[in-house]
């Protein structure tokens, strides 16, 4: 940890970090909730369920929850709209800022495989590394798959006029095989990424703090910093360090998330046998 | 790129966008709920004691001399064309003929019926659907299960204002995966195979890639990438 504060530069706007923590905390009651009622059978599930006032509340918290998380992702919809660069559109997507994932992509997710088995150069990453993108686009999907399927299930007479009422037999297979891909990525892939890698542990600060340190930063995103520094914008980019209690409070935080993540993960495991499918 | 607070840009796009939600979708009602304990609509519609398993109504009397090929063999069997109408799927009485049909239980046989949502989740009975004897078959023409009547008597008694389309949801589900589900549900086999695939395909590539990752950076401690230059 340096405590040199002129080494931070900022990664994440207010906004983002503000949508990320929402979506923590969405995504995280969502999974428990849903997991009870699947798991209602074992004492896991009930012991879960009690929770949160029991099997039949836990889905009314399910469906609100699921909601809201819709809401902010029409919400992230619009802030895209808003935040693309029109006057250069078609251009703007492809730059090395866009989250769009791009032939270099793949390039790189080979380079760096490659070196973890000592074959090749480090590749120089630029703003976002494919990891981070295929996070992105994990979630850019799943929501929409998940929110469909729940929709169609939560209102399942309307949606019984629109499609017929078999289809929520495959509703009911989808939602619960996607959100089993989407809990078990965050839990396993996406934490070890972030919390547990040697450069990123205990955990990585940047997503709540909204800044790296600049050292680590040059050598993981090499050509995201050179690029800053290139077009003189890195020196405008540097923010001071938040303090030590509101870092304890990031880690206070984090730590919770990743626990219960561990916690659904190594459960639902567990238990995966005594279960209804 | 127009300069903006972004909170307030953040918090204006969320409730807008939730504003505009609830004002689309319809409110959740509590017909479309799902009805686990809660009996009370379950007992406005059903004439019965409730007293599932406990008196029961003793199965139809069965004519010991004419049989139904494949069901039942008597003196006088009756006539292919006869015993087409009288199959398991159109009889007025599903279990005509069954020996020791009274001393059984229903998941001596209908094991697969007893695993899933309705029975296990809501703690439904047989008989709270299938009603008491004789259960009709479910192609019979006076069947509650016949599809022209089937969500109005069966499916309506929980799910208030249910439709035929939705009485099509398949209460007893073949299980996705087994490959017989690829006649009998083919679009539920099929999702479910495409939803593994996809699955199995991130974790194939990304836990070795993983771990790899987490190995390699053991021997490698966090410092700059060669011949980077020096910060100024």
């Amino acid at each position: 940890m340096n405590p040199n504060e002129n080494n931070r530069i900022k990664r994440f706007t207010l906004t983002h970090r503000i949508f990320h923590l929402l979506l923590i905390l969405s995504f995280l009651t969502l999974g428990t909730t849903g997991l009870s009622r699947m798991y209602i059978e074992t004492s896991w599930g009930k012991m879960m369920a009690w929770v949160f006032g029991g099997y039949e509340s836990c889905l009314i918290i399910h469906k609100y929850v699921g909601i809201f998380l819709i809401c902010l992702f029409l919400a992230h919809i619009l802030y895209l709209l808003y935040k693309i660069d029109w006057r250069q559109f078609p251009r703007s997507l492809f730059g090395p800022d866009s989250l769009l994932p791009q032939p270099r992509d793949i390039k790189n997710f080979f380079q760096h495989t490659l070196w973890f088995f000592g074959l090749s150069k480090a590749p120089r990453f630029d703003r976002w590394g494919y990891w981070e993108k295929f996070d992105y686009w994990a979630v850019f999907w799943g929501i929409p798959i998940l929110g469909i399927t729940g929709l169609l299930m939560a209102y399942s007479l309307l949606a019984s006029r629109i499609i017929p009422g078999w289809g929520l037999n495959v509703a009911l297979w989808i939602h619960r095989i996607e959100a089993i891909l989407a809990m078990a990525h965050v839990f396993i892939i996406h934490f070890f990424i972030a919390h547990l890698r040697r450069h990123s542990f205990p955990m990585d600060l940047a997503m709540f703090e909204g800044s790296v340190d600049l050292a680590p930063a040059r050598y993981e995103k090499h050509s995201w910093v050179a690029r800053l520094e290139e077009t003189g914008k890195l020196q405008g980019l540097f923010v001071p360090q938040v303090s030590i209690s509101i870092r304890v409070l990031f880690y206070i935080f984090g730590y919770a998330a990743m626990c219960v993540g561990v916690f659904l993960l190594i459960g639902g495991l567990i238990n995966s046998t005594s279960i209804t499918w | 790129m127009v300069k903006n607070n972004p909170i307030r840009g953040a918090s204006r796009w969320v409730a807008a966008s939730m504003l505009a939600i609830l004002l689309c979708l319809p409110e959740a009602a509590s017909t479309q709920e799902e009805v686990a304990s809660a009996i009370r609509r379950y007992k406005e519609r059903e004439l019965s004691t409730g007293y599932y398993e406990q008196y029961e109504a003793k199965p139809r009397h069965i004519a010991p001399l004419v049989g139904v090929p494949g069901v039942t063999r008597g003196i006088f069997p009756y006539s292919t064309s006869a015993a087409q109408v009288r199959t398991r799927t159109r009889l007025a009485d599903s279990h005509w003929g069954i020996k020791f049909y009274k001393n059984l239980r229903c998941e001596y046989c209908h094991v697969r019926e007893t695993r899933d949502i309705h029975t296990v989740r809501a703690n439904l009975t047989c008989r709270q659907c299938h009603g008491g004897e004789p259960i009709a078959s479910l192609e019979h023409y006076y069947s509650p299960f016949n599809p022209i009547r089937k969500h109005a008597y069966v499916c309506s008694k929980c799910h208030e204002d249910s439709s035929a389309s939705f009485a099509s949801y398949v209460v007893h589900p073949p299980n996705p995966a087994l490959i017989g589900t690829m006649k009998t549900f083919p679009v539920l086999f099929y999702a479910f195979w495409i939803m593994i695939a996809i699955t199995a395909g991130t974790f194939i590539i990304f836990l070795p890639h993983m771990v790899a990752w987490g190995i390699r950076e053991l021997f490698n401690k966090k410092e700059k990438a060669e011949g980077e230059p020096k910060r100024k």
